[in-house]
């Protein structure tokens, strides 16, 4: 069997355009051996653009891919081991799965004796050994995603790409088949980009997820990271919930910068902003970092229950605070907890480690 | 569906009998001709009469000793045949170019390329005839079968095209990320993807060059006969019975193959 050894994929300033539309603008991004990184973002972020510029389908505007320090724009998609597990599996229908998972290897010139085992080998790894002479019509969803993943690895490509490969499945199906997938990454070494605009996906799944939006990374850094300590709005507001509170960035205070809040609380933002003072801001909370309490609170924003939604393990406050906007708090609920009820004026504060986050209008 | 035992639907009920008595007789006005020339072709008289008044096969014995009707019958195959293939070298990659593109000259190309299925065939064979002798040539088997060929490439991009849109081109793309090289690629996957609708063309092409009139009047040599213009003869001249055989062979000969091309390349599907 060959290495296992993942390879590195560095993209170095690459642009895209369509005529006047710029898809990708200028993106630095170095991926590492086995690492799996998600492009995560809404449709028209570019995140399928930088998929066909990897696998060599579109030749890119402006910049270079390379794979472990070399170049290979020159490389057409025959010739760069790219493997990619499309969207909706892409099995060739005229074909059983033992043809399926041998087509590469055929293409490829290998030997028979050799191609025989590799594709035993294969069928073993995603436990369809049994399915061999079947046609991927009579598979269900699952299944022909683990063929094409089983034909993708069988040629033992340098990069894996995975395109919205779960988005046909349903949702109990869909983690079994992350879980699987991941294993069988993990399992291989190989350097794997995961392109979705599903959160969860990109979270559960990622080593290091990027968040792009309309041609831009926004910010690339581990799911944690990405989650809790947000850089950008979108990122903030794309990955997960938040509240949105307008404001203007006040003195400094202590560790933290002082927000004077469009309807009139001042707070204090979560260490490291560094704003400058008048400066219009919108501060950005996750409902589920806010705790709630009808006594005062250090930090807290006030304010009057308007709905309570009790969505089984949390129950989602809606508050209406000053000004005619509305702020959303979640809170973890236990056996026999009695909610607030509406109509109570309550304070809502962030739970350490969680802090208000500011970003520049 | 609705339930059998609730009060009828009468606007649905007279909708369904409007269509279907449409249908009828639609059907009967195809089929009815067809089944009188079949009928008559089994007739033991000398004349072209329906009904017939008594059943024999002398007719379809007397094609075998007619060998006029059977030299332009052979042409007409030769010619069919010929033109099919032409057809499907020509069409098959025109169809795959078209269907890929979306530029806007191919969708005039589109255009010009069916436009004799619109034309009136007669006009076309004529400005044929003209072309043929400005350009200094006289007609020959050579042309005709060249003009079979304009006439009969739109069945077979037709439903190439569709055979084409129909194919999901991330099959195309997993195949060249698995190491293939387009014309690999081609071969393994386009192709047999696609050759039912290639075969369904090649079908009615087939099916079109055989009984074409309006092209072969104009552009077959006098040495050239072929069969359709022959039967015409025939009948204008002396009311031939064996034509009516003639027709009765071509008849069951065409039932057989739309059996054949619709069990192995599910032809009506293809033209859907």
């Amino acid at each position: 069997m060959e290495s296992r050894r993942g390879h590195e994929l560095h993209l170095a300033g690459i642009t895209q355009r369509f005529g006047d539309y710029v898809a990708v603008r200028d993106i630095d991004l170095k991926i590492g051996a086995g690492e799996l990184v998600a492009l995560l973002g809404p449709s028209g972020c570019g995140k399928s653009t930088l998929l066909r510029i990897i696998s060599g389908f579109m030749p890119q505007t402006e910049g270079k891919v390379f794979f472990d320090g070399e170049a290979v724009d020159h490389l057409p998609p025959n010739k760069r081991g790219v493997g990619i597990v499309f969207q909706n599996y892409a099995l060739f229908p005229h074909m059983t799965i033992r043809q399926n998972i041998a087509y590469g290897l055929e293409v490829q010139r290998v030997p028979a004796a050799r191609l025989k085992t590799r594709v035993d080998e294969m069928l073993d790894l995603v436990h369809m050994g049994e399915f061999a002479e079947r046609y991927p019509r009579q598979l269900s969803g699952g299944q022909q995603q683990r063929i094409a993943l089983a034909r993708c690895l069988a040629v033992d490509p340098k990069i894996l790409l995975l395109d919205e490969p779960f988005g046909a499945l349903d949702k109990n199906l869909r983690l079994d088949m992350q879980i699987e997938v991941k294993r069988l990454q993990r399992e291989y070494g190989i350097t794997t980009v995961l392109v979705t605009h599903d959160q969860e996906e990109a979270l559960s799944m990622a080593d290091r997820v990027a968040v792009m939006s309309r041609g831009r990374i926004e910010q690339i850094a581990s799911p944690t990271d990405i989650y809790d300590r947000p850089e950008t709005l979108f990122v903030n507001q794309f990955v997960g919930s938040t509240n949105v509170l307008p404001g203007i960035a006040g003195e400094m205070a202590g560790a933290g910068q002082q927000v004077t809040l469009a309807c009139g609380e001042r707070i204090a933002l979560a260490e490291g902003s560094r704003l400058a003072t008048g400066a219009q801001v919108q501060v950005s909370i996750r409902p589920e970092h806010l705790t709630l309490q009808t006594a005062p609170l250090d930090n807290a924003i006030t304010g009057v229950i308007k709905a309570v939604m009790p969505l089984g393990p949390q129950v989602l406050y809606d508050i209406a605070v000053g000004d005619g906007t509305d702020i959303k708090v979640s809170v973890p609920r236990k056996r026999g907890d009695e909610f607030l009820l509406s109509g109570t004026r309550i304070f809502a504060a962030p739970v350490p480690p969680a802090g208000y986050r500011a970003f520049p209008v | 569906m609705s339930d059998p035992r609730a009060r009828p639907d009468w606007e649905a009920v007279s909708l369904r009998l409007v269509f279907g008595l449409l249908a009828a007789v639609a059907l009967i006005f195809l089929v009815a001709p067809t089944l009188v020339i079949l009928i008559t072709s089994f007739t033991d008289s000398e004349s072209l009469r329906f009904p017939p008044t008594g059943f024999s096969l002398r007719w379809y014995e007397a094609l075998l000793d007619a060998d006029q009707m059977q030299r332009a019958a052979w042409n007409s195959l030769q010619i069919a045949v010929c033109t099919t293939l032409l057809c499907v070298l020509l069409g098959t990659p025109a169809s795959i170019a078209m269907a890929r593109s979306r530029h806007p000259w191919i969708r005039a190309c589109d255009v010009l390329f069916m436009s004799p299925l619109l034309l009136p065939a007669l006009a076309f064979g004529f400005a044929g005839l003209i072309f043929v002798n400005q350009m200094g040539f006289r007609p020959s088997v050579t042309f005709l079968v060249l003009g079979h060929t304009i006439v009969c490439v739109p069945f077979v991009l037709r439903t190439t095209i569709a055979a084409m849109t129909q194919l999901d081109p991330a099959l195309l793309d997993a195949s060249r990320s698995l190491g293939a090289s387009e014309w690999t690629t081609f071969r393994r996957v386009t192709l047999p993807l696609i050759a039912k609708g290639i075969a369904a063309g090649a079908f009615l092409a087939f099916m079109a060059s055989f009984d074409n009139v309006p092209v072969s009047l104009f552009l077959a040599d006098e040495r050239t006969e072929v069969l359709p213009i022959h039967l015409w003869q025939q009948i204008e001249s002396n009311l031939d019975v064996r034509t009516a055989a003639a027709s009765g062979v071509i008849v069951m000969l065409t039932l057989g193959l739309m059996i054949i091309a619709e069990r192995t390349a599910g032809l009506t599907r293809q033209m859907r």
